[in-house]
């Protein structure tokens, strides 16, 4: 008799087997410019004390979609290459399905717009500014 | 038929085919196949996948600007059936369908004119650095100093002339 018991053990046991997974999914690059707008993005920081997100959804950044636990968490995360990454790939207009139709020959190709992304300001220091 | 276009490739959706997924807040996505849909879970982007058609307009490869292709357009406007008017955009599609293909070979053949050219230059360039494989770098003194030699005797001769 074969090893009934120790069959299928590592059958998509990786560590990047888990970020595809639906109930995994962060949001996409065109909701983060959804949220990036200026009335949008004030409500998106400026969030309801939640007890269910890290940090009461306290500490939110805006174009990674990520709870931090404290303000030294989310000030060290901007400084990370993960978020610098994400700006550069926020900084270009996002890909719709117009434009899919456009390059598929349905209108001449227009050339996506550059934009200008930079990380949102410190919460803490603008309440020592105000105050 | 509706057909719609690929939010990947671009490619044409045919009733039947592929996959319409709707995002939870309500944007549609249509898929041609498995590979786009796959593609897109793993957020790839396709103006940098090589094998989108975004890619190749984005990049040049294809002809992007044209006004052959102002005439297949979603225009959400509706038009009142007139069999004259079927008649002659059947005509005109076909037509225009023609120029399109002509100038898209056209682009194409100019994109790969400047590759050859590029091609010819590179190896003149090698010819020239590597010409010493080819012929010895001494090779050319013996023809000079025998045209030289002569030249001299020339002189002399010359000189001898004038003396006399």
């Amino acid at each position: 008799m074969g090893c009934v018991g120790r069959k299928r053990n590592h059958k998509g046991n990786h560590p990047w087997a888990k970020k595809g997974k639906t109930k995994r999914r962060t949001k996409d690059l065109d909701q983060i410019h959804e949220d990036m707008k200026p009335g949008n993005a004030e409500q998106m920081l400026n969030q309801d004390v939640n007890y269910d997100k890290p940090g009461a959804a306290q500490h939110y950044c805006l174009h990674c979609t990520r709870y931090f636990i404290s303000n030294v968490a989310l000030k060290n995360h901007f400084r990370s290459k993960l978020h610098k990454k994400r700006l550069k790939e926020l900084s270009i207009e996002p890909y719709t399905q117009a434009e899919a139709e456009r390059a598929a020959g349905m209108g001449s190709y227009v050339a996506p717009k550059l934009l200008e992304v930079k990380t949102q300001p410190d919460k803490e220091d603008t309440i020592m500014k105000d105050g | 038929m509706r057909l719609e276009k690929c939010y990947f490739c671009s490619s044409t959706v045919h009733p039947g085919h592929g996959i319409h997924f709707v995002r939870n807040d309500c944007k549609v996505f249509k898929f041609c196949r498995g590979k786009c849909h796959k593609a897109f879970k793993k957020r790839k982007n396709p103006r940098k996948s090589r094998w989108t058609k975004a890619y190749r307009k984005a990049t040049g490869k294809d002809l992007a600007v044209d006004p052959s292709f102002e005439f297949e357009k979603k225009r959400n406007i509706p038009v009142k059936y007139s069999r004259e008017l079927w008649n002659n955009t059947l005509v005109a599609m076909k037509r225009v369908e023609e120029i399109r293909l002509k100038r898209q070979g056209q682009h194409i053949i100019n994109r790969l004119k400047e590759g050859k050219k590029l091609r010819k230059e590179a190896d003149i360039r090698e010819v020239d650095k590597h010409i010493h494989l080819i012929r010895a770098p001494g090779a050319k003194a013996p023809v000079f100093e025998k045209k030289m030699v002569e030249v001299i005797m020339a002189d002399d001769d010359d000189e001898d002339m004038e003396g006399n």
